[in-house]
Formats: C-alpha cells, structure tokens, sequence
C-alpha cells in the first residue's frame, strides 16, 4: 500500500458525524467524562502537533535550500532556469579577433578568463525526457499487470505470491538497480540493442538526428555518429521504467480494486467482453490510475543513484534518446561531494530547489486535475 | 544469527542507556577525498595495532565534503586531492591557523582497451590532447604509430573516456594536459571537473573502468591503483626529460621529490605533475590532510595527543604502506617538509606532548 | 455478417488484451528475476560466516567482514522508526480522523505528497546542516557526524511515507464503526484506538514495514549525517556505519577483494529486506484472517 491523493474518497466520506452528546448525570460519571475530555484532546493535540511537523519539515527543507543557494540565486536569478551552459572550472584562453587572429599585445597573446558558468536548462530537460520516456514505458505495462491481478490473478491463486513479489521489488534499493544497470543493462544496450535499433531507424529518412551530432570542437564542428554506449538517455528511462513499475503497478491494483464488483457485474450481463469490462473498470477509477502515475513521476524525477550509472552524465540538450545527458538529481549525485567552490555549490543547491519546486508544482497540478474530475463528475 | 541478534539486543540496550563513554579510549574520525581513503583505512588499521587506546576512522565522502567538515569542524581532520584555494583558507581563519600537508602521492594513467596490443603503448601529452580533441580519431594514426613502432595498431576508431564526477583525478589529467598544450587550456580548461567536447562518460574510477572495458578501442585516465587492482592494461608517458616512464611507486615518489622545494610554511603544497627528472612519471599529484594549526576542533588533550601521533606515524613508518596499496610514497625531503609543518601543531595554544 | 464480424472482433481484441495483461504481470515478474538473479550470482559466492561476524580490516588482501555494517543498519532503521512511527502516524491520524479541519489536512496532505519525492540527497544535505553542524557547534565538537543524525534523516523520509499510508487505510474503516463506538458512548481517543486502528492494523503495519524497507535501502541521506564507520559500534553518539554506505564505499573502490563484499552487502540487504516484506504479508493476512473471524 502506498500512499496516493487520488485513490481515497474525499475528506467526508468518512469521520465523524457529530461529537457524542452526553449530560452528566453523577459526580463519578462526570470524572469520567472529563478524563475522557481530557484523553481526546491529548490525543487531538498530540495528532496536530505530528501534523503539524511535517509543515515544519518542509519549511526548513525549503529555507535551508535557499539560504545555501542564495549566492547562485544572486547571481544569476531566473536566467538559471534557461541558460544551457554549466562548466564548473575557469577557462584561460587567448583573445582572438573578428578574424579570428590572435589579439597581440607586447608580443604577447591577450588572454581572457571565462568564469564558471552554471545554468540549469539542460538538466530539466534531462529530468523532463527521462521521466516522460520512464512513463511511457512503464504506465503500459503497470496498468496491465494491475489488471491482471485484480482480474485473473485470483483465480489462479497467484495473486499473493504475485503482489508480493512486486512489492518486494519495490524495495530493491536503488543502488542494487544500479550495478546491475551498470554491468547488465549498459552492456546489453551497447552490444546488441543499440546496434539493432541503428539498423531498424537508421535507413528511415527524417530520423538522422537520432544517431548522429555536430560537434564544435577548437572552433571547428564537425558531424559524427552518436557512440553507442549503452549510457544514454534510453537505457537511464529504462532503468527509471523498471524502478517505477513496482509502485504504479501495486498502487493501480489498489485502486482497480476498490471498484465497487458491481460496475464489473453490471457490464458483463450488459454482454461485454472481458476486455470492454476491464475498460469499463478503468474508466471508473481513472482519478485514481492518475494518481498512480503522478507518484511514479514524483519517483522518477527524484531517482538518483541507478539512473547516474547509466544516463552519462552529460550536460547538454540532444534531441537524440541515444546521446548522453543529466538529471538534476544525478547532477547532485556526480558533483555534490567535490564541489568546494561557493558558486558552483549553490548553484547545485539551487537546482534542488528547483527539483523540489517542481515536485511542489506537480503536485499542484494533479491535485487539480484528479479534484475536478470527481467534482465534475459528480459521484460520492 | 542468534548471536548477531543478542549483539543487537544489547546495543538497542547501550543506547537507551546512553552510553557515551568508551573507557580511556580515544576516538577519532577524518573525512574527505575518496582517492586515498583504501590507504587511509590501511594506516588507521595498522596504527591502532601498536595503539589500541586509540580509534581512528577515516571515511571518503569526497574532498568538497572533507574540506566543508573540516572548516565546519564536523571532523578532526580533512582530506583532500587539491590543495585548499585561498577562499577556503580564509574560511578557516587564515594561513595562521591552518596545517595542510601531502601524506601520499597518486598517479593518473592512459588506460585503453586494444585486445592484441601486449606491450605497454608510449603516449605524449600532446598525443592525449589531440585525443581529447577529436583531432585522432583511429588507433592507427601516424602520429600513435610514430610512438610505438613496434606495435601494430588496428583501424579501430579511437572512443575517449572521461570522468563525469568531479574528481581530483580529473583536476591532474587537466592540469597536466594543461601544462602541454594551450589550446586544451583554452577550450577545456583545468578543473575538478570540466566540459568534454565529446567521447563518453563514466562516474568514479569504476564508471570510467567499466566504459573502457566495454568499448572496443576505448582510451581513458584513471587512477593508477586501480588500473594495477584491476588487470587493466596502461600506457607510459613521455616525462619533461622526454624519456617514457610507466607509473610506479618509484617513478610517482620521483615526481613529488622534484617539487619538494616548494614545500615551506604550514600550509604546505606543490604541483608534482610534469615534473622535471629522468625517471619522474609526469601525470603524479600529491593528496592532502588538513587540519587546524591550534586543534581548536579537539575537545581534549589526549585527542590532540593521538590524533597527532598518528599523523606523524603516517609520515614514517606509515610510509611503507603506501607502495604495498599501489600509491606513492613520500621521498625524505618531503617527508621532512611534512614533518615540519606538523611541528607547528599546538592544542589551542599548549605544546602536545610527544607520544611514543 | 457484419455484426458476426463485430462480435469477432470484439473477442478478439478482449483475448488479445488478456495476453498482454498476463504478459505485462509475467514481464514485471521476469524483469524482478532477472535482477535478483544477478545479484545473488555475483554476490553469493563471497558470502560467508565471517562475513557477517567480522569487521573491516583495511588490508586488502583479507577484508574482513561486515558485521558492523549489519548491526549498524538495524539500530539505524530501529532508531529512525522510533522518530518516525509514532509521528507518523498520529499526523495520518489527524488527516484521516478529523476532517472538521480540513483548512489544516487539506494543505498538510499536500505537503506530505511533496515531502515523498524529495530527492533523498537533499535529505542529507539538510541533515547535514540542521543536525550535524548545531550539535557539533553545541558539544565542541565531541559529536558531530552521528547515528542521531542519521536516523533523523531517515525519520525525514519515512514521516510522509508513514502519515499518508496511515491515513489511506484508516479511510477504508468504515464510517459505521466509528458511529456505533462512539453510540456506544466512547470517545474519541477509544474510538481511535479501539476501533479505528485496530480495523486497520494489517495496512498500516504494511506501510510501516514498506517505509522501513525504504529506508533501510538509502545510501544518499547518510552521507552527510551518520557518514559510516568501519568500527563496530552500538553508540549513535558517534559515526555510524550503515550496509549501503559500506557497500558504496566498497563497490566504488579499486580493490576487486573489496568489490566482492559489496556484492555480498547487498546480497544480505536484500535478504533483511526479504525477510520484512514477508513479515508485512504474515501480518497482513494473518489479521485479514483474524479481522473475518471477528
């Protein structure tokens, strides 16, 4: 069981109707009652206070994160979010005119010093692709296996030891994932799929940008095929696919299975295949599946140390699945513990910030999203 | 299992209790760079074999994380692969109140993965840079093939490996890289962490080993222990004295020794890489310990006492060490500079008396 | 003709779908295999009694073991449920059980969603600068890096797991038992306690025991915070060792002796998380069955 917004009726369904009403009658009954008094509102009190505790967690979570990203927040404010530069070392080189001569002084080149620069636009990027790929490699294959078994599983008197080994992958740690994406997967990718997708797509006009990149290297740019790897944006959505499915899959069998049997029922003596109940099924805890799949997302896009295996870690926006990139959270991972200098170290805070910002938005959105579609349509 | 599960018993005991004392035993912890932390470990097992009073923990969590818990003063000593810039002396309070020392060398070595080349290929700066820039771009380019005439080099693409996470790893290859072509300093530039134009990534030394061993025709820089650790096949380079010397302990220890005039003060540091000398092996650097010149991170006397005598261990018989775990050990003028710097130590003021 | 073709169709496509539904299960179930094989074929062979009773030894050659690792994760995920449970689930509590205040549940709800998708490094960041750097700077130094700190950390990311699965269960208790306890002249507090969580014991104990799994299985908030130890140690007042950190240390070291205990760590990871999981579905069922006695 996980938690999920979307799969629990609204806040009315369930609760209290109307404090009890009593009137004391004797002295020792009204002890009673006041002890009881007393006991509810320790209780109230002690629930608000834990409720409370986790404002307070994410106050501080949010009031550290920019007190130590301040200096990048400084300095280079809302252009962060859109600037697709991100070099943590200082650059020395010389000056070259519009020519692209050397600029003399003395005999001597003029030398210039780039500063480090930071800009978080091609990790959101990172993040945004690979969490979009994950689902769409994932969410297929949870919702079927969720209907699988809410559906046929028990029958089959499988649907426990199933569950339970879907859970049970659920808590793989995520560094178990990544060593075997390391060692399996990167290899499998480089020696055999990688290849064979090259020869499916390669020969289809239009898809050229798939497996090949300009590169400007010493101010010439030249064309290349994209190396295939294995450590690219495709095998880490893959391996984001894989750690989700777990928790779509048991939170989607959850929710299908708190459809009331009779809207099956009622479908199948409508004459429905099986399928079309099952469609049927879906449709009405869709608020629900929606939530399933944001909680993946949330997943997803939090993932560290498996997806840092095998992304490749590389700054840069490439329209290509093929090519190397980043996430924000391997960009933490790979650069956090060496980065002694103040700017490039906010500058990393900062793109926590935004990773929580994001999280903080989506959150938002699916709450709307999954409110009004019950509100619409009017049930409970 | 059962007796495992009394042992837990107990602790869960311990720490209701809240058991804080260990009887006259001291303890200890460093944190930092991760590239000495198998030779840390080594020291800190050995030292506390002729000293079970004392307990010394050294645990690798990079040298951005050592150097913010030193200046944080979270641990007793830091760690660290690049020296501190002036920013982080300053946060610490000045040269004055700073130790840094080199207590070990590492070396960075070209490893490659070309099966039915057995000897050793000779590489030069000016080879890796072309490399790195995509200007060769084929094993069996004049220039490789110039160098190693003997050696039949195959027409396999040539696929550069480089580190994704910063590393002070990268910051030597860079620095020495650096030191051999100025147009690598201009477009990529020296740093714990830089921006390859192309080839592909691997984070740590075993993300950059696994990337080689798995591409046909790979070349990438890693850490010569781990090279030696793990069978994987290296290059030697050409030095400043144009000889080509393959990384060893004694061609590393060569390297630090030539830079040892540099070594003065407290705040100890020099640059080993492309270092003068027939047998220096050219991409060397040393790694560091800091720590707080008056110890005013250390509660008590007895702390300060072992936590120095540790150090000074490390620098001497420590030494000995460092070639058995594939790292460098320090030649005597450095050892000596070393010494010195520690000889500046005091605990908030008072001398710490020698321990034996 | 046409409606035949219709009707053929339609069976069709529905067995088509039934196949891929199997396969969808089947391909979850492979894939689950597939890693677990791997990592017991890499890391079986290096297990062994020592392993689980001995301590690291800094020399290569003859690493040692990683009893230290084991206890240190036990305590580690001991002490962040002692944090984590009961707050946990008294906010659950409070969202599930008093709607009248739906001002305060509706937004909290929300936060606690936030808080599960925080990156756990950020975590430890936070640990780092909440709870290492004060207490340091409060003791002089004598504790920094700490069990304390870990555990707190990982209490931070088990409290929203914790609140939310609490209250997603306490809301398939039907209203009616409340109703008749309170009827019956309970309070509230009875309600709760008598009734209501009882009624939800086998989901909520679910939760908690996935929660732990979690944890135990989290390498990044540590980092900072407990930072490891290759001592033994049973006193979180000190640097604390954890299996994940070791495992981290070892898997990204040089040494291919050292790789092999990684393997090994997470091997008995694995098995601890194991053993959880199996006892979630021992309780579970064993009080579904208790619950439909009842």
């Amino acid at each position: 069981m996980t938690p999920t917004s979307a799969a629990s009726p609204p806040a009315h369904a369930s609760g209290w109707s109307r404090e009890p009403t009593q009137s004391p009658r004797s002295k020792s009954e009204a002890g009673v009652i006041r002890r009881a008094r007393i006991g509810d509102a320790v209780l109230g009190w002690a629930c608000r206070l834990s409720a409370a505790l986790i404002a307070l967690m994410l106050v501080s979570l949010i009031a550290v994160l920019v007190h130590s990203a301040w200096p990048a927040m400084r300095e280079f404010g809302v252009g962060f979010l859109i600037s697709s530069e991100w070099r943590a070392n200082e650059i020395e080189r010389p000056v070259r005119d519009a020519a692209g001569q050397l600029m003399l002084r003395d005999g001597e080149a003029v030398m210039e010093i780039l500063p480090p620069a930071f800009g978080a636009l091609p990790v959101i990027w990172g993040t945004a692709v690979s969490s979009f790929l994950a689902l769409v490699i994932a969410v297929p294959i949870s919702l079927s296996a969720a209907v699988f078994l809410v559906r046929v599983a028990p029958r089959l008197r499988i649907a426990g030891a199933a569950s339970f080994l879907i859970e049970f992958l659920a808590a793989v740690p995520s560094l178990a994932f990544g060593v075997w994406a390391l060692f399996v997967l990167a290899p499998l990718f480089q020696k055999y799929v990688g290849p064979w997708l090259h020869r499916i797509f390669e020969p289809i006009p239009g898809l050229r940008w798939m497996f090949y990149e300009s590169v400007t290297v010493a101010g010439r740019t030249i064309e290349r095929p994209i190396p295939l790897t294995g450590r690219d944006l495709f095998t880490g959505s893959l391996i984001l696919a894989i750690m989700i499915l777990p928790i779509v899959t048991s939170v989607s069998r959850d929710v299908l299975r708190a459809v009331p049997r009779t809207q099956i029922e009622g479908t199948l003596a409508l004459g429905a295949t099986w399928w079309q109940s099952c469609v049927a099924m879906l449709r009405y805890g869709r608020s629900g599946l929606l939530g399933a799949i944001m909680l993946g997302l949330a997943r997803a896009a939090g993932e560290t140390m498996a997806v840092t295996m095998v992304i490749g870690n590389n700054n840069q926006i490439s329209p290509s699945p093929f090519a190397p990139a980043q996430t924000m959270a391997s960009l933490l991972a790979n650069e956090f513990a060496e980065a002694t200098e103040g700017l490039h170290r906010a500058s990393l805070l900062y793109v926590a910030l935004i990773l929580l910002t994001m999280s903080l938005m989506f959150n938002v959105v699916a709450r709307r999203l999954v409110v009004g579609r019950i509100a619409s349509s009017g049930s409970h | 299992m059962r007796q495992r599960l009394n042992g837990t018993l107990a602790s869960l005991a311990v720490l209701t209790i809240g058991c804080g004392a260990f009887g006259g035993e001291v303890r200890l912890s460093g944190a930092g760079a991760t590239f000495p932390a198998p030779l840390y470990t080594r020291w800190v097992s050995e030292y506390e074999k002729g000293h079970p009073s004392v307990r010394i923990d050294y645990r690798s969590i990079g040298s951005g994380g050592g150097v913010k818990a030193i200046a944080d003063k979270t641990v007793a000593f830091g760690a660290t692969d690049a020296p501190l810039s002036e920013k982080e002396i300053a946060a610490m309070g000045g040269t004055d109140s700073v130790v840094q020392f080199p207590a070990a060398l590492g070396a960075v070595v070209p490893a490659y993965n070309l099966p039915g080349v057995d000897k050793p290929l000779q590489f030069t700066g000016a080879v890796l840079v072309d490399i790195y820039l995509g200007r060769i771009s084929s094993w069996d380019d004049p220039k490789l093939q110039k160098l190693n005439p003997d050696a039949k080099l195959p027409k396999t693409p040539i696929t550069p490996v480089f580190r994704t996470d910063g590393s002070g790893t990268t910051h030597v290859f860079t620095s020495y890289l650096g030191t051999q072509s100025s147009e690598f300093k201009g477009e990529i530039g020296v740093g714990k962490q830089v921006k390859w134009p192309l080839g592909q990534g691997g984070k740590g030394n075993e993300g950059v080993a696994a990337a080689i061993q798995q591409t046909l025709g790979a070349i990438g820089y890693i850490e010569h222990n781990y090279a030696i650790a793990n069978k994987i096949a290296f290059g030697a380079m050409q030095n400043k004295a144009g000889k080509f010397v393959l990384a060893s302990p004694e061609s590393v220890s060569a390297a630090g020794d030539a830079t040892s005039s540099e070594l003065k003060g407290n705040v100890l540091r020099a640059d080993a890489w492309n270092a003068p000398g027939d047998d220096a092996y050219p991409i060397s650097a040393f790694t560091y310990i800091v720590m707080y010149k008056q110890l005013e991170n250390i509660n008590s006397e007895a702390e300060a006492a072992a936590l120095l005598g540790y150090q000074r261990w490390t620098l001497g018989p420590g030494q000995k060490f460092s070639a058995q775990m594939h790292y460098a050990p320090l030649g005597e003028k450095v050892q000596a500079a070393a010494l010195a710097a520690l000889g500046a130590v005091t605990h908030k003021g008072k001398a710490i008396p020698v321990q034996p | 003709m046409s409606r035949s073709f219709a009707e053929f169709r339609r069976r069709t496509i529905s067995s088509i779908m039934f196949a891929l539904c199997a396969g969808g299960a089947s391909l979850i179930i492979a894939i689950l295999l597939l890693v677990i094989g791997y990592l017991v074929w890499i890391g079986v062979s290096s297990l062994s009694w020592d392993f689980l009773t001995t301590v690291p030894t800094g020399d290569v050659a003859n690493p040692g073991g990683m009893r230290h690792a084991i206890d240190g994760t036990i305590i580690l995920v001991a002490l962040a449920s002692a944090i984590g449970v009961p707050i946990g689930v008294l906010a659950g509590i409070y969202l599930a059980e008093y709607p009248g205040e739906h001002v305060a549940t509706g937004p909290l709800r929300f936060l606690a969603d936030v808080l599960t998708g925080v990156p756990s490094i950020v975590v430890g960041i936070l640990g780092y600068e909440l709870v290492v750097v004060p207490v340091s700077r409060w003791t002089h130094g004598s504790v920094s890096f700490s069990g304390y700190a870990g555990a707190a950390a990982l209490a931070f990311i088990m409290i929203p797991i914790v609140a939310r699965t609490t209250e997603e269960m306490l809301r398939l208790v039907p209203r009616s038992y409340r109703e008749g306890s309170l009827a019956l002249g309970a309070t509230r507090a009875q309600t709760i306690f008598r009734v209501v969580l009882p009624g939800a014991f086998g989901g909520v104990a679910t939760g908690i025991m996935l929660a732990m799994g979690r944890i135990a299985g989290e390498t990044a908030p540590l980092l900072f915070t407990a930072l490891g130890s290759r001592l033994l140690t049973h006193n979180p007042a000190e640097p604390f060792p954890s299996l994940t950190l070791q495992i981290y240390t070892y898997a990204t070291g040089p040494y291919p002796e050292q790789k092999r205990l990684a393997w090994a760590g997470i091997l008995v990871l694995l098995a601890m998380l194991f053993v959880v999981n199996l006892s979630i579905r021992i309780v579970a069922s064993r009080h579904a069955r208790m619950r439909m006695g009842a």
